[in-house]
């Protein structure tokens, strides 16, 4: 497994932008997936931090999260669309080609498949003009979409070029979501895949999956999980995925660490990752750039 | 998984080409070549630095406005085709079925007492426009004053009359653009390998009125370092003997590339690169099998 398709998430990491740039690229990372919060809350503006982004020679995995989208109507649809171009916007000044959309959580949609597919068909169509591929994710604990399959058969309806979706290991996890879900989804319509674990065996209910999510995710080789996470990275191998793997790892602990601490975390996370999943004669290690202090 | 729902064949009402728009801050020289193509300037506009060219049912508008809308840029000295507007039966509904599809909505500029022409965000920095006033009276009726002295319909040249515009798309983005195309307007892929003209790549579509086409294309292969970006490249002209026509455009002073692999044939042909950045491809077509006419 070829380490350049690993990356970081500056959810993982404390500080400002322009530190996290600095830790991940320092880290031998060479591309980052951003939050809107890194630019709009940037304290010296989002020409800056967009600036700051682009000037860091990090590839943009992708941009998130557009939230709870899809199924309204009326004037809140509208509202949403709104949000849904000024993130659009902000993607495509980063130089990212991937918007991230999470499942609906939000009480106020409908449980119409029929709406629901019209709405990601409208948002991959606002995409097009700006190269911007839209990648749906299964939120686990999203109203009426929680799980892969259920992404995939909206994707696949929706049927266009740039829309595709985004697996994450902690939802799959949290969901108990067997793998051979997989192998109805075209391995070409991934767009990519977040990882990370967490500490415990279960999460029972949609409010535990949702506090485990934002506070206690681990890196894969610190959790529990460890064998599922190697398994579903085998799978997606297996079936051909070839695209980026992100480290999104929420955790109130890493957010207290240091950034070098927790971007060594990441790498030998990647490193165990890597033992787990070799891949056609790669040899291991490849792609991360030797961190300054493993020298 | 498609869904099986009959989609109306031509759901805009939409009837060929309306006007090609080139934004230039050079509009004497942009001018000057429409000119030697057989273009005449007709008319001009009220209060913008803006001028109609026309031959037969071909118009094109000049728009050397210094005033970005938001978010496109200004225009610049290398001309580029800003807008392609597009003949429906009611621009209104157009627009918004487009942006109830998930188009962006663009600006206009129309001040007091003209028309506001709807348009919506095309490739790059281009626009769409939707025009549904060409039969009894024109847009050009209310924005622009004719020339006097001026024929008002000045005739094609040797039976020229628009064939079609070449979009460059980025590395494995036909697909994006074929969505865009075919849900918004109703274009539809021509079978692989059906090609017209010269320059046989990318992907054709064809406009649901039959009367024009859109070529796509990628990047070629192995050309990862230069700079390829989307946009409208170049209009494609039709006319029923392209030899006939090239002699007459030679004649005017028209150059055209006379090496392979575009060497001019009876399928086509393609013009020299004029003030760095505009060609014009000639295409073997007569505008009655595009079903159009000359009707204006």
């Amino acid at each position: 497994m070829n380490g350049s398709r690993f990356g970081m998430d500056t959810i993982t990491l404390a500080g400002p932008l322009e530190a996290k740039l600095r830790a991940v690229r320092a880290g031998g990372f060479s591309q980052i997936m951003l939050s809107a919060r890194d630019i709009v809350g940037h304290p010296a503006g989002e020409d800056v931090a967009i600036a700051a982004v682009r000037e860091s020679g990090l590839r943009v995995t992708g941009f998130q999260v557009l939230r709870d989208f899809e199924g309204l109507s009326g004037h809140l649809h509208d509202y949403k669309v709104d949000i849904a171009k000024a993130m659009l916007e902000m993607c495509h000044a980063l130089g990212s080609r991937v918007l991230l959309i999470c499942s609906s959580t939000s009480a106020h949609a409908e449980d119409n498949r029929d709406r629901m597919v019209a709405d990601l068909r409208k948002l991959a169509m606002l995409a097009v003009p700006f190269g911007i591929n839209v990648a749906y994710e299964a939120l686990s604990w999203g109203r009426y979409v929680n799980e892969v399959p259920q992404a995939w058969s909206l994707v696949e309806r929706a049927d266009r070029h740039n829309l595709g979706l985004a697996i994450d290991s902690y939802h799959m996890l949290a969901t108990s979501t067997p793998l051979e879900v997989l192998d109805e989804v075209d391995p070409a319509r991934i767009l990519f895949v977040q990882l990370a674990d967490f500490m415990w065996k279960r999460t029972d209910t949609p409010d535990e999956r949702r506090e485990t999510a934002r506070h206690f995710r681990v890196f894969p080789g610190e959790g529990v999980h460890s064998a599922q996470i190697a398994a579903l990275m085998q799978r997606l191998d297996d079936n051909g995925y070839a695209g980026d793997y992100s480290f999104e790892v929420f955790n109130d602990d890493y957010v207290q660490l240091p950034l070098a601490t927790v971007v060594e975390r990441a790498r030998r996370s990647v490193a165990w990752l890597q033992g787990q999943v070799p891949r056609r004669g790669i040899p291991l290690g490849s792609g991360l750039r030797p961190s300054p202090s493993a020298a | 998984m498609q869904e099986h729902y009959p989609e109306p064949v031509n759901p805009l009402g939409m009837d060929g080409i309306e006007f090609i728009e080139y934004a230039t801050s050079q509009p004497q020289q942009l001018g000057a070549v429409l000119q030697t193509l057989g273009f005449a300037q007709v008319a001009r506009h009220r209060s913008r630095e803006v001028t109609l060219y026309r031959q037969g049912s071909m118009n094109v508008i000049v728009n050397a406005h210094p005033e970005a809308l938001p978010g496109m840029s200004a225009p610049a000295a290398h001309p580029a085709i800003s807008a392609i507007a597009l003949r429906v039966r009611d621009a209104e509904f157009a627009y918004r079925r487009a942006l109830e599809l998930g188009a962006w909505a663009m600006p206009t500029r129309a001040s007091v007492m003209e028309l506001n022409i709807p348009g919506i965000h095309g490739v790059g920095d281009s626009l769409v426009y939707f025009v549904d006033r060409y039969r009894e009276f024109s847009i050009y009726d209310v924005d622009f004053l004719p020339l006097p002295g001026v024929d008002p319909r000045p005739p094609a040249l040797a039976g020229m009359h628009w064939f079609g515009v070449v979009q460059s798309v980025h590395a494995e983005r036909t697909g994006d653009w074929v969505d865009f195309y075919t849900h918004l307007f109703g274009f539809a892929p021509l079978p692989g390998g059906q090609y017209f003209g010269i320059l046989p790549k990318g992907m054709l579509l064809k406009s649901p009125c039959g009367k024009f086409y859109l070529q796509l294309i990628e990047p070629p292969e192995g050309s990862e370092d230069i700079a390829w970006e989307e946009r409208l490249l170049r209009v494609g002209i039709g006319a029923p003997d392209v030899v006939a026509a090239t002699r007459a455009l030679r004649e005017r002073g028209v150059v055209f590339v006379d090496r392979e692999p575009v060497q001019t044939s009876e399928k086509g042909a393609l013009t020299q690169i004029y003030m760095g950045s505009v060609t014009f491809e000639l295409v073997r077509s007569r505008e009655e099998a595009l079903g159009g006419g000359g009707a204006r």
